[in-house]
């Protein structure tokens, strides 16, 4: 876009560019205009007309929810033990990859362009965290935060000699069990004192879409593949289940779960209402999971089935080792776009269900004896949509990042 | 060949495993929370008999009779009922709200503050002789009644008109009405002197509520033409009125004051015309079919107001321990007068339940005070009958 403006005069450029014509000269002011108002207006409301005060005394309750205070170091050690569980599994998968010479090992090496490229990947959320932890008035999340960063920065140095060391198929089971129990572990940890009921602000938001888009993705590619499936059944009951789902709104579901769920279960098995939103979630979203994984698999050529086939590999390992790995590259922005939908729309579980997510935590400081009347609506639900922006944002790129390094699109 | 196959499907097989390992962890239901809460519920129900001997006869015995407590007593509470729940839970579930200023807000520290908020407690205090029993339960204005039939909730004290319709068609059995409120209007001041020059206007209200309808009607009754706009929150219908676009605002006049003492312009840029124009009798109520329940909460609402009453209050209550008036005594559960006896009136409450209501939460008037009055409501029609107002409780004895 910058090579015009380096070889022809700016006037020039503008004329080209902006004012070719009269109409396009109208849309170009018009444009402009209604963009300068609404940038003054933004920069106007963050730094000199909003009343911030209410989201700093209300901090807590917007990150936690109610959460006792008794347990709240329950979460930072879940925090630093899954930062380092992160960063341990990131340096294994990084081990294998090397070995397997998919990636080259000097890509990765500390080098200037690293640290470049980390701070271009990472520093809008970063920038967030570090404005959330200014807002605090208490050491503990600055401790919290500095000792999960450092978790994970040795998590990920001391990840590759385990992946290096631990290679056989025993070994490699054991690792992958010992991995997948400490997240179980730390749920015990923190539901066994608080339980769920407890859970809300944005901690739950977060919660109730990692919950869901783990489940729903294994569901999702499940039901793409009975829904092309040879047995009648199984493309019956699959196809079913999408549409099915598919055509009731998610609002819907989510009243129904909470409202008459009561009705059918008798009264000391009714789950929380948590597990109840992330049921529907799962449910919901791996309905629309499926129809975008079997779009995927439409799109991996008739050759590389039959290429597989003529390998004589068996029926799954046709479809696990040859074609979901292409069909579920090739769909990687529809699949994240509905994962980005699936964490936005756990704020309808505040107003569906009345859990006490970030944005009903918004709306109730508002009426705080020292707030209210004041309509302090806008504040808060600013906050909240930065930190949803963030956290999606965040997850857009990471999976543009994922795309190029697949190189969906180019090959 | 063979065996690399065999490798591979235990590799799979472990992923499912690990999938499902995430799924259980994810999905699962917090047994253990629930575990944790029953060995907290099976503790407080273990004080009970020891602190209090009396729990035992307090059991809903079919004839109130004078014996001491036998196993056969103790053995009606394992019948199911809500007491029982609540007892076996140790905690009672209030259905209420997070958000409505006076009533029910939260503090920053997530705790539910205001006149609803200390109802619940009183339940509580009552029932369970802990105030801080209660788990409150936030509920949205359209799924209250659901989720009071589903039980979800042990009780709604939710700023609740009784109309016929909910003690009829939703379910719901409405107590003790604990505020009496009422519909009125709210203008710019100098705007309108009465409700007969609002024609052609528009009226701005909440979603949901009894007040969308008595709107309404007012205007059809008065022979007026309304334009009634409804706002999913009070914060939306200010904006609304603060940019011009509502000519008047109603509501329930406790809600108006509430709003006009913190309105930005002051309280005096807006006037509460005089007519009020709907009857908002708002009070507890609970699911239809368990009446001994309802006679319980009934109980724990009205000793606020018999408290008051008798001139008890959270700040003397324990001065009355030596107190000669007969009414005091049978009202605190203090065994006086010349059999001591304790008077137990069968209703499936500790003896004590008022002397824990009013030691822990306070009299009526102690609890409008702290919640209403810096609201700028007046005790009004909610004074002691004995003051003028509409309070009244049955004599306790």
């Amino acid at each position: 876009m910058s090579a015009p403006v380096r070889r022809t005069p700016v006037v020039v450029w503008l004329r080209r560019n902006l004012f070719r014509s009269w109409v396009d000269g109208v849309i170009t002011t018009v444009a402009a205009l209604v963009s300068a108002w609404v940038l003054y207006k933004s920069v106007n409301f963050v730094l000199v007309t909003g009343r911030w005060e209410v989201i700093e005394r209300n901090l807590q309750l917007l990150m936690i929810g109610r959460y006792p205070a008794d347990d709240v170091s329950r979460l930072a050690i879940t925090v630093i033990v899954l930062s380092g569980w992160v960063g341990v599994i990131a340096g294994i998968v990084h081990a294998r990859q090397v070995r397997a010479g998919r990636i080259d090992p000097s890509a990765t090496a500390w080098s200037r362009r690293r640290v470049v490229d980390l701070t271009e990947r990472f520093w809008i959320p970063a920038l967030v965290i570090l404005l959330l932890l200014v807002l605090t008035d208490t050491a503990g999340p600055w401790i919290m935060t500095g000792v999960a960063v450092v978790v994970a920065i040795v998590g990920r140095i001391v990840g590759p000699f385990i992946g290096r060391r631990i290679t056989g198929v025993v070994a490699g089971a054991s690792l992958a069990i010992v991995l997948a129990a400490v997240p179980i572990v730390l749920y015990a940890m923190i539901v066994d004192a608080v339980g769920f009921d407890e859970w809300g602000g944005f901690m739950l938001n977060v919660f109730l879409a990692a919950c869901s888009i783990i489940l729903c993705y294994p569901l999702g590619v499940l039901l793409a593949l009975g829904r092309r499936s040879r047995l009648p059944l199984v493309r019956l009951v699959s196809t079913l289940y999408i549409e099915l789902v598919r055509g009731a709104p998610l609002f819907v579901l989510l009243l129904f779960a909470n409202v008459a769920l009561g009705f059918f279960v008798p009264e000391g098995l009714t789950p929380s209402t948590p597990t109840r939103a992330i049921v529907v979630f799962t449910l919901f979203t791996a309905a629309y999971m499926a129809e975008i994984v079997r779009g995927g698999l439409q799109s991996v050529p008739t050759g590389q089935f039959e290429a597989a086939k003529a390998l004589g590999l068996s029926p799954p390992r046709q479809t696990f080792l040859i074609v979901l790995p292409q069909a579920l590259r090739n769909v990687i922005p529809a699949q994240i776009g509905q994962l980005i939908s699936l964490f936005k729309d756990t704020a309808l579980a505040g107003v569906a269900m009345g859990l006490f997510e970030l944005l009903r935590v918004s709306e109730a400081i508002t009426q705080q004896p020292d707030f209210r009347g004041q309509g302090l609506i806008g504040e808060t639900l600013a906050f909240g949509a930065m930190l949803f922006w963030t956290v999606s944002y965040t997850m857009s790129r990471e999976s543009q990042r994922l795309e190029r390094k697949l190189g969906v699109g180019t090959r | 060949m063979t065996r690399t196959v065999t490798n591979k499907r235990w590799k799979f097989a472990a992923g499912i495993a690990a999938i499902a390992l995430v799924a259980g962890a994810c999905g699962g239901d917090d047994d253990d929370a629930d575990d944790g809460d029953d060995v907290a519920a099976d503790d407080t129900a273990a004080d009970e008999p020891a602190t209090d001997d009396t729990a035992a006869d307090d059991a809903p015995a079919d004839e109130p009779s004078d014996e001491p407590a036998t196993d056969d007593t103790v053995e009606v509470t394992q019948d199911g009922g809500v007491l029982d729940r609540v007892l076996d839970a140790g905690t009672v579930r209030c259905g209420t709200r997070d958000a409505l200023p006076g009533f029910a807000v939260l503090t920053e520290d997530g705790e539910h503050v205001g006149f609803d908020s200390d109802f619940c407690r009183a339940i509580a205090a009552a029932v369970l002789g802990d105030a801080e029993a209660v788990e409150h339960v936030d509920l949205e204005t359209a799924d209250r009644f659901t989720a009071l039939q589903s039980g979800e909730v042990d009780v709604l004290v939710r700023n609740t008109t009784w109309t016929a319709s909910r003690d009829g068609a939703e379910g719901a059995t409405f107590l003790q009405t604990n505020f009496y409120d009422g519909q009125g209007m709210m203008v710019n001041a100098g705007d309108f002197e009465s409700l007969d020059e609002m024609d052609g206007v528009t009226v701005c209200v909440a979603q949901g509520t009894t007040t969308e309808g008595n709107a309404a009607a007012e205007a059809a009754r008065l022979g007026l033409d309304w334009e009634v706009r409804a706002f999913e929150n009070t914060d939306l219908i200010q904006e609304a009125f603060i940019a011009g676009q509502c000519d008047g605002w109603s509501s329930d006049v406790s809600q108006l004051t509430g709003l006009r003492s913190v309105y930005p312009d002051g309280p005096d840029a807006l006037t509460i015309l005089p007519e009020v124009f709907s009857k908002e009798p708002l009070g507890p109520a609970v699911a239809d079919g368990d009446s001994q329940w309802a006679q319980i909460v009934n109980w724990a609402i009205m000793a606020t107001i018999q408290a008051e009453e008798l001139g008890v209050s959270s700040e003397n209550v324990d001065s009355f321990s030596d107190t000669e008036d007969i009414n005091i005594q049978r009202f605190l559960g203090i065994g006086g007068g010349e059999e001591g006896a304790v008077l137990d009136p069968g209703l499936g409450l500790p003896t004590d339940f008022a002397y824990q209501v009013v030691s822990q939460v306070g009299n009526y008037g102690e609890i409008f005070d702290r919640h209403l009055s810096p609201l700028g409501l007046e005790r009004g029609v909610n004074a002691l009958w004995t003051d003028g107002g509409l309070m009244y409780t049955p004599p306790y004895r």
